[in-house]
This record gives structure tokens, C-alpha cells and sequence, in this order.
């Protein structure tokens, strides 16, 4: 039993909404960034024009609270949590909701000027261009192609003191308005936008959509069901990690390295289509279950049969390039553990964290990467080969006991619960991924994703301090950055 | 320890097996320099480029070669919709493009905004802003895919 924080306490203060989220008044929410005790990690911050979010990790497990919005503004939580800027400036572009008394300069985070309508979520949308005078984005020259991010990124290096002028980039860049689409859609409807939310996340982004429906829906899923996506999570988790390591591979000129990679990937593609599923796994997650004619047992024993020996050999050769990543791009300790950062990024800085350990149903005896502290781009490598390693193990272990257990249930229903609420979770290949929703009447009435990209984004400054422009695109490979999810 | 030496040696051999190789009679045109820019989406079709770039696709033996400056490209590859804050990026990237330069759109997003079409955030796809004489179809397409079109684009064939 953990025992509850003084944080804790304050939020369980205010009235249960529903399953671990409590609302608060606007002085308990400005308490809440004022305590003087030790703080829970907050995974993430949102706004809409109604209610401000914070949600917590308390131990392992999700606590959310909210409070009321008062003549579009409220105290913003990036005094306490530098992690919750990104939220801030989002609500403002959306909703024109302002966070007051915080440290940050109010630089638009979507907008930019680039929109024909200011805060479109808004009841009352303003023309664009209108963007609140001063709130306008980077005019710094932004390095984008080529600059180790995949997608779009605009980065800006400080040419005097080496490293980069964080405060500067720009991570918004592709947003593209997933919420304005999502809301007011059935549950169905919104699966298939969101399993293109993010490359990296395939099968994590709409699996934590599908728990948090199940939540709100008060509906159980029998162990089959939640083992098959077990076994889909595995095989993105080794795509993705095979994807990352072989980007790393080519920025740091390790070739072969790449190669088998590569090789490596495509083979997992063609297994996935051999029985059934899509090559990346697209689509393949449904509210209720997975995509029909997928044969998820002999889909992992194949996947079993064709990693099995290209990873015994995969570790070798990450093994032979490790000396070249020594000591670069080190995201400290302390910081992974502040901005509750994830994934292998947070496992290889001391953050051991990983949603699987508290998932039912979970074999925890094929989890034995418990990570590393050092931090650096070769300690990010060696993990995901690790964890690669795990996942062969994991998919071993559900093979074993396939469709064992008892049924994920969701939480008691609150009495007097005014709304359907649910909060779901998947461990990523890159981080946790955390999906909140509201129902009503059956359609999406407020919704809010998480992406693991976002305290990274945070962390940049410091992980890149002093660093050499000609490094940098191998620091940003080795981090594994994607800002498809950041921006959505 | 030898018997890690003998797989070490295996995988360098591995790849050196695996090499891919142009078709016969392919190789003997001037590399085409391809220019890959994203304009915001799942990033999906953008990792199949970096697929593509992986050393387990003959991009290079079938005459292509992967540029970072858009003076240095004959072709741009757009992968994703048009948001409207990338809009300006992409009239940037092709305005510096050399003559005789060419636009393909790669995977749905690019064509035609796929998912993210309408709204306020996205202009959709390049053929809600221009004519689309060149594109690989997919969500995302499979980097044999987009080579084999390149191919045929470079053969004149359009898709």
C-alpha cells in the first residue's frame, strides 16, 4: 500500500467525478502548485474552455484532478511543472484560455498566425490572425530537414553558446486538429483517426483509447482479447525499437548495423501480413477486440521463429558501435524522473517506470529490463535491445497461458456520476501513452492524448546543452523523437 | 569468445549477402536527387522513406541518392497534409529547388490530406493545391513500393 502524498490528499479533498479524478476548487488548485512537500510526477496538463487537468502519478497509478475555468483564465500548473507549458500554450491556441502567473513568455504553440480562424475550439472562434497581439511563434530560422527528426521539427541552434535555444523551437509545426475531429464522434468512428496518431504508436495509441472507452462504457474484456493485444504491443515495440536503432545506425555511420536493422524490420513486416495483420500494424486495434482474420497466436509464434536469431545478432553489433554513443546527448537522472519521462529514455536515466508491470494479466517474470542510469545515447541503444529481448520473452510467456486469467474489469462505477468518463494507458514503444475521454450520449464530448514525445520536448535544453551542431542530429536519432504526437 | 567472433563475422557477411542489386541494364543514369520533406502527419510515410534510406532497399543501385538541401534535389517527396504552418515551408523548399525539378506525393496524407483533410489546421493534400502528377498510393506505402515507383517515374511512367 503506498501511502498517500500531501498532493494526494489535496486532490482526493475535492468531489470524485469519477474513477481516481476529483475536482477542485480554484484555491485547492492553486494550492496544489504552491505545496511545500515533495510533488507527484505530472504526466500531463489540459485545458478546454470549461476545465483545467492535471494528471498525476501517484505510485503507479493515475490520479487526475480538475477545476473550473473562470472567465477563460486559471492558475497555470508550469510554475511548479515545467511540463505543463506545452499544455498551456495549446489550450490558449485552441480555446483562448490563458494560464496565469506563469514563467513562460505565452509563444503560440500551434497557431503561429498560420490559422484563417483564432482559437477554433472556442464557443465564439475569433478571425484569424487575431492571435492576442504579442502571442506569436519563433521568428528564429528553423533547422528542420535532416536535422534527426523524422517528422516536423524546428530547431534552433544556438550559435554562440553551442546546444540549442529551446525556449525557441518549435514542435508544433504539423498539427493537424485531431481533437476538433475527434469530438463529437462515436467511439467506432474515433478509433481509425487515432490509430494514425502516431507512427510510433500504431497499436499503443488506439489500444490506450480502447481501455479508456472500456472504462468509461463500464465494460470488461475477456483475458483473450486483452492477451491479443498484448502480443500486438510486443511485435510494435521490437518495429519501433528496430526502426530507432537503425536510425541511430545510419547517423553515426554504423551501416551494417542498419542493415540488419532494416532487414529486420521488413522481415517482421512480412510475418505480420503473413497472418493476417497489416505490415506496421495499422488498424488493427478495435474498441472492442482486434481487427477480424488476424491469427494472433501463430502470428507470435512466427515472430518468434524469424527475431529469435537476427536479435542474438543484433546485439552483437549494437554492442560493437556502443563506444561511438558513449557519453552523448545524457538526459540526468533527475530530469527524467521530474518531467516523468518514459520509455526507454526514462529506463536508461534511472526512471524504471513501465505501465506494463501494473497491466492484469501482465507475466511479469518475462520482464527483466529494469534499465540504466548513465543517461546517454549508447545506455537508449542498449535498452531497446533489451527490451526487445523482453518482448521475445513476454510473447514466449502469453504463448503459454493464452487467454488464462480473469477478465479486465473496469472500475466500480461511481454513484451520482454525472458523466462517462474512462482513463487508459499503453506502454509504448517510445513512452506511455495516456488517453482521457468524456462521453455523452454516446459521442466523444472531450478528449485528451498524452504523448510521450511531450516531456522530452521539455527536456531538450538540457540534454542538448553544449552540444555541437554537427552532433545533433545523431543526439536527436538516439533520442527516439517523433513530434507526430506532440502536435496532432 | 570465438563463437562470438563467429557470429560478428556472420552478421558483416550477412550484409554483404544481402546487398541489393539494380536490374540489368538499370545503374547507368545520373543519380536522381531526392528531397524528403514532411508537412505533418502520423509520420508513418516518412520512417518508410528513412526505410527506404536503410542499406536493405537498392536506392543508390537504381540511381536515386537522398539530398539535404533542396538546391541539390531534381525531386521532392512530400510526405503528409499540408498544414497550414508547413504551407509556407513547402513553397520555400520548391521555389529552391533547381529546374527541371519534380513534386510526388508519397502515401495517402500527401495527396490528398487523408485523414486530416479539412479543418482548420491542414490545407489537405498537394492536389488541393496543385496538379498531382506523381504519386505512391498507401497508408503507409511499403518502401518496395516507392521504389519501384521511382523507378517508373524515372522510366517515364507515371502512376
Amino acid at each position: 500500500m503506498i501511502p498517500l502524498s500531501s498532493m494526494g490528499r489535496l486532490v482526493r479533498g475535492g468531489e470524485r467525478l469519477s474513477y481516481g479524478h476529483y475536482a477542485v476548487d480554484a484555491s485547492q488548485w492553486q494550492a496544489l502548485w504552491h505545496m511545500s512537500a515533495v510533488a507527484l510526477p505530472m504526466l500531463s496538463f489540459w485545458a478546454d474552455e470549461l476545465r483545467a487537468y492535471g494528471l498525476f502519478l501517484e505510485g503507479d497509478q493515475p490520479l487526475l484532478v480538475s477545476t473550473a475555468i473562470d472567465d477563460k483564465r486559471y492558475v497555470g500548473p508550469s510554475q511548479r511543472y515545467p511540463v505543463a507549458e506545452w499544455g498551456e500554450r495549446v489550450a490558449f491556441d485552441l480555446y483562448g484560455v490563458e494560464a496565469m502567473d506563469v514563467p513562460g513568455d505565452g509563444r503560440s504553440a500551434l497557431d503561429g498566425g498560420a490559422w484563417d480562424i483564432t482559437w477554433p475550439l472556442a464557443q465564439r472562434p475569433g478571425p484569424g490572425g487575431s492571435h492576442g497581439g504579442a502571442l506569436k511563434a519563433s521568428k528564429a530560422p528553423f533547422w528542420v530537414d535532416g536535422n534527426g527528426v523524422s517528422g516536423v521539427f524546428g530547431l534552433v541552434p544556438d550559435g554562440q553558446q553551442g546546444g540549442i535555444c529551446a525556449e525557441q523551437c518549435e514542435a508544433g509545426l504539423g498539427h493537424r486538429g485531431v481533437i476538433a475531429q475527434l469530438l463529437g464522434r462515436t467511439p467506432d468512428e474515433a478509433m481509425g483517426l487515432v490509430s494514425r496518431m502516431s507512427a510510433g504508436g500504431y497499436v499503443a495509441y488506439p489500444l490506450a483509447l480502447a481501455r479508456a472507452f472500456m472504462q468509461a462504457e463500464g465494460r470488461s474484456i475477456e483475458p483473450a482479447i486483452r492477451d491479443g493485444w498484448m502480443v500486438l504491443l510486443e511485435i510494435e515495440r521490437i518495429s519501433v525499437h528496430l526502426h530507432d536503432v537503425m536510425l541511430t545506425a545510419c547517423a553515426m555511420d554504423a551501416g551494417v548495423l542498419a542493415a540488419h536493422c532494416t532487414h529486420a524490420r521488413e522481415a517482421l513486416a512480412r510475418v505480420c501480413v503473413d497472418h493476417g495483420a497489416t505490415r506496421r500494424l495499422t488498424d488493427m486495434i478495435r474498441k472492442e477486440g482486434y481487427r477480424r482474420g488476424v491469427e494472433i497466436v501463430p502470428l507470435a509464434q512466427a515472430v518468434l521463429r524469424e527475431m529469435k536469431p537476427r536479435l542474438s545478432k543484433l546485439a552483437l553489433l549494437v554492442d560493437v558501435y556502443a563506444p561511438r554513443l558513449a557519453g552523448l546527448a545524457v538526459l540526468p537522472v533527475d530530469l527524467a524522473r521530474g518531467l516523468a519521462i518514459g520509455g526507454p529514455l526514462g529506463r536508461s536515466s534511472g526512471r524504471s517506470l513501465d505501465l506494463r508491470r501494473a497491466e492484469n494479466g501482465m507475466r511479469l517474470d518475462a520482464l527483466r529490463a529494469t534499465g540504466a542510469s548513465e543517461g546517454d545515447a549508447r545506455a537508449r541503444q542498449a535498452v531497446r535491445m533489451t527490451e526487445m529481448f523482453d518482448s521475445l520473452r513476454l510473447l514466449e510467456r502469453i504463448l503459454s497461458s493464452f487467454g488464462l486469467g480473469d477478465a479486465d474489469e473496469a472500475y466500480p462505477a461511481i454513484p451520482q456520476a454525472i458523466h462517462q468518463e474512462g482513463l487508459g494507458a499503453a506502454e509504448a514503444a517510445r513512452g506511455d501513452v495516456w488517453v482521457w475521454v468524456r462521453l455523452k450520449e454516446g459521442r466523444i464530448d472531450a478528449v485528451h492524448m498524452r504523448d510521450p514525445a511531450v516531456p522530452v520536448v521539455a527536456a531538450l535544453g538540457r540534454i542538448m546543452m553544449d552540444m555541437d551542431v554537427t552532433m545533433m542530429p545523431l543526439a536527436l536519432r538516439s533520442l527516439g523523437l517523433s513530434t507526430a504526437g506532440v502536435a496532432q | 569468445m570465438k563463437s562470438r567472433t563467429v557470429s560478428l563475422i556472420n552478421a558483416f557477411l550477412d550484409v554483404r549477402r544481402w546487398r541489393a542489386h539494380a536490374p540489368a541494364g538499370g545503374g547507368h543514369h545520373l543519380p536522381i536527387s531526392l528531397y524528403f520533406l514532411e508537412t505533418g502527419s502520423c509520420e508513418g510515410c516518412a520512417m518508410e522513406l528513412e526505410t527506404l534510406c536503410g542499406g536493405a532497399y537498392a536506392l543508390e543501385q537504381n540511381g536515386f541518392r537522398r539530398v539535404l538541401q533542396p538546391e541539390d534535389a531534381d525531386w521532392l517527396l512530400v510526405t503528409g497534409a499540408v498544414s497550414r504552418r508547413c504551407a509556407e515551408r513547402l513553397d520555400h523548399v520548391w521555389r529552391a529547388m533547381p529546374a527541371g525539378k519534380s513534386l510526388i506525393a508519397i502515401g495517402r496524407c500527401a495527396v490528398d490530406g487523408g485523414p486530416f483533410a479539412g479543418g482548420y489546421a491542414t490545407l489537405g493534400g498537394l492536389a488541393g493545391l496543385t496538379r498531382v502528377q506523381r504519386s505512391v498510393p498507401g497508408c503507409p506505402p511499403e518502401p518496395a513500393a516507392i521504389l519501384a515507383a521511382l523507378v517508373a517515374f524515372r522510366e517515364g511512367k507515371a502512376a
